[in-house]
C-alpha cells in the first residue's frame, strides 16, 4: 500500500468520523452507514462496541424510534439540556470558556493558512465535525506535517475533555463508541506506537 | 473501552483499506470546509462595525463592535453618540459574553419530557413552526383567539405581540415592563398631566433632585447617570427618600430614611405644607392646573406631624425638604421613578409625584420635568383591529366598565392568570412567552406554574434558557440584539443645556446569527402563514421594517451606515410648555370611577411580629435574571447579599458574610442561600436584596442557584386598584441560619 493510498484511507476515516458526529437523521443514518461502522469496528477488534450499539438500537425505544432516541441524546450531549449540556463540541468552550473565543479564531486562521475556508453554512470553526473534516482534507493532501501540527495545537488540547465527558455521561453507546473511535484515530502515540496521555 | 491495537499498527496494515473503503460511500458530499484561494496574511484584520444598539438593558445605548474574522471581540460606545457617547456600562461590555454564552439556545427544541422538567430534542424549523401553528390553531378553533395568552418582553417581542393582539385578536397580553414595572407610573401621570413621564427630568440643569426610592448608581442607565452626575457636579442638592442607604442616598444632602409604604403620606405632607404656607407656584397653578381647591381640601389633614408619625421620620426633616424644594422652584427635578409597582397602591404615589411637580411649577422649565423633542420615525407593524370588549378580562360586562380603568396597554397579569386557572369566564389554553420570564417577573411562582400546567400548548421564544423556558413544549432560539436589525433608538443630546440636536440610530447586526437562530419577524410571519394571516403580513423581514421606518424620516440603512451608525440633525428647544398643558390636581374622571380624585394615602399592612419587610432593587451589573448567567457579570457580583440592620444582626447573632436562607410569612423558602451584609444603612423593619438571582434552570451553568431569588419570596398578591399592576413589596420574611429560623426583632 502506497503512502498516497494510506493518506486517502485516513482521509476517509476522518471524514466518516465527522459524519458520525452529525445530528442523527434518517437521511444519512442508513443501514449502509451502520454496516460501514460495523466494518470499521470489526477491523479494530471492536466487537463489544459493535454489539453494544446494535443492542441499543434494537432495544425498546424510549421515544418513537431508535433514531429519535439518538436525536434526544445528541441534543442532551451537545446542544442544550437540563441539567447541563454535557459536552459542547466546540474547542473554545474548553479553552476559552466561551463560544467563538480566541481558540476559534486561531483555528480558522490555521484553516486559511493551509488554503481552506469555512463555508457560509458551516458551524463554528472549532466544531468537532469541522476539525475532523479539516483533518480529512489534510490527509487527502498527504500533508502529514500539517495534520500532526493541527492535532497537537487545535484538536487534542480540548478533545480529551470532550471525550471524557461523553464516555462518562452518554446514555447511548453509539456516542461513546464514536468518541472512542475519534480518540483512537487522533491520540498521540510514542515511537513504539503506545498512546500517550490516555483519556 | 479500548480497541485491540494501536493506531500506528492499524494504519500500517491492510485493515485500514478494508475498513476505509466502505466509509467514503456513506458520508454526505458536503462539508463545512472547502478549498479556497490562499489569502495573504492580514486580509482578515479587525473591523469596526457600526449600528449596535445595546439591549443588555432597556436603555439601549449606541454601540460599535470590534469584529475580527466575524467574531465580535469587544463592544464600545459609539463615539458619535450624543446620548451615551463612548461610554457603556459593565452590562453593555458584557454583551460579548451573552453572544457567545455556550448555554444559549441554538436550535429549535421540542420538549419530549414534561413541562417544568423538560427533555429536549432538536427539531427543524419546519417541524417547530408547523407544530406551533397547528397547536395555536387548535386553541383558536376550540376556544377562540382569547384562548391564547401572551407574555412578551423587549424590543423583539413587539412585533409578535402586535400580531397576537391585533391580528389574531386576543386581549390577553401582559407585559412585565408595564404590569410589574412602570405601567402604573405612566397611567398615573397620564391621568394627571396627559403624558407618560419617562425619566425626563432635566437633572444636569436642576437645583434640586428629589428621589423616592430611585437609586441611580445601582440603577445604571448610562446617559441617565451622566445627567445625574452632571447635576451633582453643577451643585444641585439631592433629596433621597429610601429605607436603605442606597448609592443615591450616599450622595444625598438629605437622606429621608422613610418607613416603606408611606411615601405618599410623606409627599402629601410636603404638598400640604407648600399650600398652607403659600410656597407653591401661583402662576403655574392658576394657568396650568385643575382642581386646586378640592386638592387642597383633600390633603389638608396631612400635617408635618401626622406624616412624621406615619412615615417614622422627623417632622423637621419633612419641613426642611419642603422648604428646600420651594426655595429652588421651579428648577427642581421630581423624579418619576421607573420600577414603581411596590405596594399595590402605587397609582396614588405616582399621582402625588406628578402633583408635587405641578405645585412647584416644575414642568417644561430648566431643571424640571422636560420632555426633550426627539425626531419622528414611523413604526411598521400589524394593523390594528377592533376586537370588542366581549373577551376583555379587564372589562366588567355587568357594570359595563373597566375593572382597572387606568391599566396600561394589555391585560393585568392577575386577571389572565386567574382566568387561566379557573377557566372562568373562559378557558385560556395557549401560551406564548416571548422574551419574558414570567416565573421571575410576576409574583407567586406556584401560581405561574399552575397557569403553565393547565395549558394545551406553551411555546417560548428566547435567547437563553430561563426559569420560564422550562415550561415550554416548543422552545425557539432567537437572534440576539447583536445579530439582528430591529429597534430604532431616537432621542436628543443627553444634556439639554447643550446645542439642541436629535439622533436616529437603528439597530443593525454587528455579527451574523450563529446556529439556527432566527429573528422575530421571520418567526412571527411563519406563524401567521400557518394561522391564516399571510395576507396581513406587514413586512417580509426586519431589514425591510428598518428600511421602511428610516424612509419615513428621509433616511436609509445605507445612509446610516455611511454616517457611522447614527444620523444627527438639528434639534428643538424643549423648554416651552404647550398652551393646553394642565395638571389635574383633582381628577373628576377618577372620582367618577370611584377612585380618589386627589392623591390619597392608602396604608399598607404593617410588618407582622417576628418578620421584616422584603425590599429589593437593581444591581448595577445585572439586568435581573437575564444577565445572571453572564460569566463576566457573575464574577463581578456572584450573589445578592441580604442587607440586615446592624442592631438587628447583633440581636440575631448574625455576622457580616454569614450564609443564610430566607423564608416568608406564607412558608415559602428561598431554596438557595446568600450572604449577610450587616449595615446601619437599612431600617430595622426591613431587609433588602438585589433582584435577579437564584435562577433554577439547571441549563444555566453559571447562574443556577447563585444567590436568592427574591421573586420566589413574593407570594402575597396585591393589585393596584386603578391600574391592575402588581404590588411586590408586601411580603415579609425571616432569615434562616444553620437550619434555625430567626425571629426578626422589632
Amino acid at each position: 500500500m502506497t503512502t498516497t493510498d494510506t493518506s486517502e484511507n485516513i482521509s476517509s476515516v476522518y471524514r466518516f468520523l465527522a459524519q458520525c458526529m452529525e445530528y442523527p437523521d434518517q437521511s444519512w443514518m442508513s443501514d449502509n452507514f451502520f454496516l460501514a461502522l460495523d466494518n470499521l469496528l470489526d477491523n479494530l477488534g471492536g466487537q463489544t462496541e459493535k454489539e453494544s450499539i446494535h443492542k441499543a438500537l434494537a432495544g425498546p425505544s424510549k421515544y418513537t424510534d431508535s433514531i429519535e432516541d439518538l436525536q434526544v441524546e445528541y441534543t442532551r450531549l451537545f446542544i442544550n439540556a437540563r441539567p447541563h449540556v454535557v459536552a459542547p463540541p466546540y474547542g473554545s468552550v474548553y479553552i476559552d470558556k466561551s463560544l467563538q473565543g480566541k481558540f476559534a479564531g486561531d483555528t480558522l486562521a490555521f484553516y486559511r493558512e493551509k488554503g481552506f475556508a469555512m463555508d457560509d453554512s458551516a458551524d463554528l470553526p472549532d466544531h468537532l465535525i469541522h476539525e475532523l473534516e479539516f483533518l480529512s482534507l489534510l490527509a487527502a493532501d498527504n500533508d502529514q506535517e500539517g495534520e500532526e501540527l493541527f492535532l497537537k495545537k487545535f484538536f487534542r488540547p480540548w478533545f480529551r475533555q470532550f471525550h471524557q465527558r461523553v464516555v462518562a455521561e452518554s446514555q447511548h453507546p453509539y456516542f461513546q463508541v464514536v468518541s472512542q473511535l475519534i480518540d483512537f484515530f487522533t491520540k498521540e502515540e510514542d515511537n513504539d506506537g503506545f498512546q500517550l496521555n490516555p483519556a | 473501552m479500548a480497541f485491540n491495537l494501536t493506531r500506528r499498527k492499524f494504519l500500517q496494515t491492510a485493515s485500514l483499506a478494508a475498513a476505509a473503503v466502505p466509509l467514503s460511500k456513506v458520508v454526505s458530499a458536503e462539508t463545512g470546509i472547502t478549498k479556497a484561494p490562499l489569502d495573504a496574511m492580514g486580509t482578515h484584520g479587525d473591523q469596526t462595525v457600526v449600528g449596535g444598539i445595546c439591549e443588555m438593558c432597556f436603555w439601549r445605548c449606541q454601540l460599535v463592535g470590534k469584529v475580527r474574522d466575524g467574531r465580535l471581540m469587544k463592544l464600545e460606545g459609539n463615539p458619535k453618540s450624543i446620548d451615551n457617547g463612548a461610554a457603556i456600562c459593565a452590562r453593555g461590555n458584557a454583551g460579548v459574553k451573552l453572544l457567545y454564552d455556550p448555554d444559549r439556545l441554538k436550535y429549535p427544541l421540542k420538549n419530549v419530557g414534561k413541562r417544568g422538567a423538560p427533555t429536549w430534542k432538536r427539531i427543524s424549523w419546519q417541524e417547530a413552526l408547523d407544530t406551533c401553528g397547528d397547536k395555536l390553531n387548535q386553541v383558536v378553533d376550540k376556544y377562540g383567539a382569547h384562548g391564547i395568552s401572551v407574555f412578551p418582553h423587549g424590543a423583539s417581542a413587539k412585533y409578535p405581540m402586535h400580531y397576537f393582539e391585533r391580528t389574531v385578536g386576543t386581549h390577553n397580553v401582559s407585559e412585565a415592563s408595564f404590569f410589574q414595572c412602570r405601567g402604573v407610573r405612566d397611567t398615573a401621570y397620564i391621568a394627571t398631566t396627559g403624558k407618560a413621564p419617562g425619566e425626563k427630568v432635566d437633572m444636569p440643569n436642576t437645583k434640586v433632585m428629589f428621589f423616592i426610592g430611585t437609586h441611580i448608581g445601582e440603577n445604571v442607565h448610562v446617559s441617565h447617570v451622566k445627567q445625574y452626575i452632571q447635576g451633582l457636579q453643577n451643585g444641585a442638592k439631592l433629596i433621597v427618600a429610601d429605607p436603605r442607604f442606597s448609592a443615591s442616598a450616599a450622595k444625598a444632602d438629605i437622606w429621608v430614611q422613610i418607613k416603606p409604604g408611606t411615601d405618599t403620606a410623606y409627599m402629601l405632607a410636603i404638598m400640604n405644607y407648600l399650600v398652607q404656607n403659600d410656597k407653591y407656584d401661583h402662576d403655574f397653578i392658576e394657568n396650568h392646573s385643575y382642581g386646586f381647591e378640592e386638592f387642597s381640601e383633600a390633603i389638608k389633614e396631612w400635617t408635618l406631624e401626622k406624616a412624621a408619625a406615619e412615615c417614622d421620620i422627623p417632622a423637621a426633616q419633612i419641613k426642611e425638604v419642603a422648604d428646600l424644594l420651594a426655595a429652588n422652584a421651579p428648577n427642581v427635578a421630581i423624579h418619576p421613578g421607573r420600577h414603581v409597582t411596590w405596594h399595590g397602591n402605587d397609582f396614588q404615589r405616582q399621582r402625588a409625584l406628578a402633583c408635587l411637580t405641578g405645585l412647584l411649577g416644575a414642568y417644561y422649565v430648566k431643571g424640571g420635568w422636560v420632555p426633550a423633542k426627539g425626531p419622528k420615525v414611523k413604526g411598521f407593524s400589524w394593523k390594528n383591529h377592533d376586537h370588542g370588549t366581549d373577551y376583555n378580562l379587564n372589562y366588567n360586562q355587568e357594570e359595563e366598565a373597566l375593572r382597572h380603568p387606568y391599566a396600561p396597554p394589555g391585560t393585568p397579569s392577575e386577571l389572565i392568570r386567574d382566568c387561566a386557572i379557573s377557566g372562568k369566564p373562559y378557558p385560556i389554553k395557549g401560551c406564548v412567552v416571548w422574551g419574558q420570564n414570567p416565573m421571575q417577573t410576576i409574583p407567586n411562582q406556584e401560581k405561574m406554574k399552575q397557569v403553565f400546567m393547565q395549558m394545551d400548548f406553551v411555546m417560548c421564544v428566547d435567547i437563553m434558557p430561563t426559569d420560564a423556558t422550562l415550561w415550554a413544549d416548543i422552545l425557539l432560539p432567537e437572534a440576539s440584539y447583536l445579530e439582528r436589525y430591529d429597534y430604532i433608538k431616537k432621542g436628543t443630546q443627553w444634556n439639554l443645556a447643550e446645542t439642541h440636536q436629535q439622533y436616529i440610530a437603528p439597530r443593525m447586526p454587528l455579527v451574523d446569527p450563529m446556529f439556527e437562530r432566527k429573528d422575530q419577524v421571520y418567526i412571527t410571519n411563519e406563524l401567521a402563514k400557518r394561522m391564516g394571516h399571510a395576507s396581513e403580513i406587514p413586512v417580509k423581514s426586519l431589514e425591510e421594517m428598518t428600511e421602511k421606518s428610516l424612509a419615513s424620516a428621509g433616511l436609509s440603512i445605507a445612509q446610516i451606515k455611511a454616517e457611522d451608525g447614527i444620523h444627527i440633525q438639528p434639534g428643538k428647544d424643549p423648554y416651552s410648555m404647550p398652551e393646553d398643558f394642565e395638571v389635574q390636581l383633582y381628577n373628576d374622571d377618577l372620582a367618577d370611577a370611584g377612585f380618589p380624585g386627589a392623591p390619597t394615602y392608602i396604608a399598607v399592612p404593617d410588618v407582622p411580629k417576628g418578620f421584616a419587610r422584603l425590599l429589593y432593587g437593581r444591581a448595577p451589573v445585572h439586568t435581573f435574571n437575564r444577565s445572571q448567567n453572564n460569566v463576566w457579570l457573575h464574577n463581578a457580583m456572584p450573589v445578592n447579599p441580604v442587607w440586615v440592620n446592624n442592631e438587628v444582626a447583633g440581636k440575631l447573632g448574625l455576622m457580616d458574610g454569614d450564609t443564610v436562607s430566607v423564608v416568608n410569612s406564607e412558608g415559602v423558602a428561598s431554596g438557595t442561600t446568600t450572604t449577610v451584609k450587616v449595615t446601619p444603612g437599612i431600617r430595622k423593619d426591613c431587609v433588602y436584596m438585589y433582584h435577579g438571582y437564584g435562577s433554577t434552570n439547571p441549563a444555566l451553568s453559571v447562574g443556577k442557584d447563585q444567590g436568592i431569588d427574591d421573586q420566589k419570596l413574593i407570594t402575597i398578591l396585591t393589585a393596584d386598584p386603578e391600574s391592575g399592576c402588581s404590588g411586590m413589596r408586601n411580603n415579609f420574611v425571616k432569615l434562616v441560619k444553620n437550619g434555625k429560623v430567626l425571629d426578626m426583632p422589632a
